[in-house]
């Protein structure tokens, strides 16, 4: 459950550069005729839940409770259940992030090539702990299990790429290019 | 049908049936915790596993059908040695807290383990924290550390109610039961979920820490909350009075009756019963002078009010019974009646505000006994009884159980009206505004306090017994009315509730042929009437969520 969102207390609005709170939450009509289109590729509609919580993760930012009873509007299913899905998987945020997600393994391989050393030096450039968001909304930091690169270790996922091979200095090239 | 042989027994079973049901008719037993025959599978807790011949490993019984020629083991060295380790795993982040968790005495983990366990747990890792004493709403806590995650109150709530409101949130060993945030678990049947729950996770916050279930005695009663008669057994703790202080009744818990509430029982029934332990209980026979009330005794009561109904020609009296009253007490009142030849009867007291059907078993009328007074013959025009005491015409008025005064009638008026009557009877469990104004206070035994039948709604006759001693000098009403009308100079028909069934039986067709014997545990139907059987649960109409 690393970097598993809904630990914040504090009002995600509050706080500088993240993306506002998910207020008017609504598809647009492109996002709607999507969100039926992928409904209509499974024999059950509800098969569709999880790609529609990613768009829907896209457009709103991040899966607020608000965003959790609107797609559950579009399955029939009550809001308990979206929310069983979206605390099940790690990659759905519950809070705010950051416009970049830094994903490092922490799992076998990757600890056994020192990526405890690698998480350290990831927090120590960004200023946060596990789970947080850089001050100026720029990187989440999350520490997550193996991510099936265990021959390229230590490694993390940094938004949809992987970067293998990590060491102190690649860490700080990869972390300079991400504004 | 399936032909199958578990542990020797030959079994001839419906098609569909599964393993633990098939079992169970055999009188043998396989442990389970997520499976409950009112909901759907989820072969979540793993713990019914069997042996199948020629299955190449123990199998769960709750989602496997019985196969003909099926061969099946509940009971191998590999069963046993399954359960144990299923067990062990169930206890992995199980609290050791069962002398203070109020579901010990009634705990399936408790008694499973005893059955099944390890006895020398392994485990020497912390256990994995989650809240504690979390209120799911206003009938239920939540202890997440307890729960087994089996989701029967998940599947409850989705099934059932349709209401939707409990998941299983969060993965692994930190998955945990719960409410969307913000909502509560406020459906009419919410106490359900703690009914189902296997474990101490879901306790009911009236009951929690009144008493141990061990000292409980049970007694099988109806619910009197509604016209629907569900079927309930009414806890007791004469063991430990001082426990709970004074309180007797400690809880209703819904009894199966396939035909009128299957396993379920609506929160407004099952907390219907602290009248009876209520401060406002009448205890002892009442006379009220001018000069006050005063105790007097039960000869005293009983001669007094059959003066007044002597006294009175019967075109004077009125009689307001109670669809609360039990058929055998309707019975004895319509006896006394035929005795003075009183015509002036009725029942139906209007309530303030119309109640309505829920969607599922409560029913908007909220008495227990409306079809048995109607069919007993009690029913009348109850405003046109009440204009009458206003002309003056009413000079003596026996009221049952109302109370006149918070009816939906005009108080003023009402009040008006009694001012008229010269003798004011009041028979009733509680104490009220109208007992108040009452020259004779004749006090009844709550239903847990004795037995008797109700006729609900369908026609259904559901017998309910004694429970408790009745509180102070209160009597069955049957009885109480016996004794005016041996006053009366009539004959009572008997020392026993059962005496005045047989009475009914013989006196209203609709009844006869009915013996107590013959009504048994789940009752029976009038003549004439038509089951209508368990509704179709919210959760399962096509409306509901897909």
């Amino acid at each position: 459950m690393n970097g598993a969102p809904g630990s914040s207390n504090s009002p995600p609005a509050e706080r500088a550069g993240l993306a506002g709170p998910a207020t008017n939450v609504a598809f647009t009509p492109e996002q709607l005729a999507e969100v039926r289109r992928l409904q209509g590729l499974y024999p059950d509609k509800r098969g569709a839940l999880l790609p529609v919580l990613h768009m829907a993760q896209d457009a709103f930012g991040w899966i607020s409770l608000e965003v959790e009873e609107y797609v559950a509007g579009f399955f029939a299913l009550s809001p308990a259940h979206v929310h069983e899905v979206v605390t099940f998987y790690t990659l759905y945020f519950q809070q705010p992030k950051g416009r970049h997600v830094v994903a490092v393994c922490h799992n076998l391989s990757c600890y056994l090539a020192g990526s405890r050393d690698i998480l350290a030096h990831v927090q120590r450039r960004l200023g946060v702990e596990v789970g947080e968001t850089t001050d100026d909304g720029r990187v989440t930091l999350q520490s997550v299990e193996c991510l099936c690169a265990c021959e390229a270790a230590p490694m993390a996922q940094v938004d949809d790429r992987y970067e293998l091979n990590l060491t102190p200095e690649k860490v700080d090239r990869i972390l300079e290019g991400l504004r | 049908m399936p032909k199958l042989t578990i542990d020797g027994k030959e079994i001839e079973v419906e098609a569909g049936t599964n393993l633990i049901e098939a079992a169970r008719r055999l009188g043998i037993e396989v442990p389970h915790y997520c499976y409950h025959p009112g909901l759907s599978i989820a072969g979540q807790c793993r713990l019914c596993m069997v042996d199948i011949e020629k299955a190449p490993r123990p199998t769960i019984a709750c989602n496997t059908t019985a196969g003909d020629g099926m061969v099946v083991h509940t009971d191998t060295e590999r069963v046993r040695d399954t359960r144990r380790s299923i067990m062990e795993f169930h206890l992995i982040n199980h609290p050791l807290d069962c002398p203070v968790c109020d579901q010990a005495g009634e705990c399936w983990l408790q008694i499973y383990y005893m059955k099944h366990g390890l006895y020398d747990p392994r485990m020497v890792d912390e256990k994995v924290h989650k809240p504690k004493a979390v209120p799911l709403g206003p009938h239920v806590m939540l202890d997440a550390e307890r729960c087994i995650l089996c989701s029967r109150c998940v599947r409850f709530c989705d099934e059932i109610t349709g209401t939707g409101e409990l998941g299983i949130f969060h993965r692994g060993d930190h998955s945990e039961i719960g409410l969307f945030p913000g909502r509560d678990l406020e459906n009419n049947y919410s106490a359900n979920v703690v009914d189902i729950c296997p474990v101490g996770a879901l306790t009911d916050r009236d009951f929690r820490f009144q008493v141990r279930v061990w000292y409980l005695d049970t007694t099988k009663s109806i619910c009197t909350g509604c016209a629907r008669g569900c079927n309930v057994d009414v806890h007791v703790n004469r063991r430990r009075p001082h426990h709970a202080e004074g309180r007797r009744v400690a809880r209703l818990k819904p009894r199966f009756n396939a035909e009128v509430n299957a396993w379920w029982l609506c929160d407004i029934g099952r907390y219907h019963f602290d009248f009876v332990d209520a401060a406002t209980r009448l205890t002892a026979p009442v006379r009220r002078n001018p000069g006050g009330p005063a105790d007097v005794t039960w000869d005293e009561a009983v001669a007094g009010v059959a003066d007044a109904l002597r006294r009175y020609p019967p075109e004077q009296v009125a009689v307001l019974a109670s669809p609360q009253m039990a058929n055998e007490d309707l019975i004895a009142l319509r006896r006394v009646l035929e005795t003075r030849g009183i015509r002036e009867v009725a029942f139906d007291v209007p309530p303030t505000a119309l109640a309505k059907d829920d969607d599922f078993l409560l029913r908007a009328d909220r008495t227990p006994n409306r079809r048995g007074a109607t069919l007993i013959g009690l029913g009348g025009d109850a405003g046109g009884l009440m204009a009458a005491a206003r002309s003056g015409r009413i000079k003596c008025l026996w009221v049952f159980h109302h109370d006149l005064l918070a009816a939906g009638w005009p108080a003023a008026e009402v009040s008006r009206a009694l001012g008229r009557i010269e003798t004011v009877i009041f028979t009733g469990t509680n104490a009220n505004a109208t007992s108040e104004r009452a020259h004779w206070v004749l006090p009844a035994a709550a239903w847990v306090e004795r037995e008797g039948t109700f006729t609900n709604f369908e026609g259904r006759v559901q017998r309910f017994r004694t429970a408790l001693e009745p509180l102070g000098q209160a009597l069955p009403e049957w009885e109480l009315l016996g004794r005016v009308l041996v006053g009366l100079g009539g004959t009572a028909a008997g020392r026993r509730a059962e005496h005045w069934f047989r009475e009914l039986t013989g006196a209203v067709d609709a009844f006869a042929g009915m013996s107590y014997q013959s009504l048994g545990d789940l009752g029976r139907l009038v003549a004439g009437a038509t089951a209508s059987g368990l509704p179709t649960p919210p959760g399962q109409r096509a409306s509901a969520h897909a």
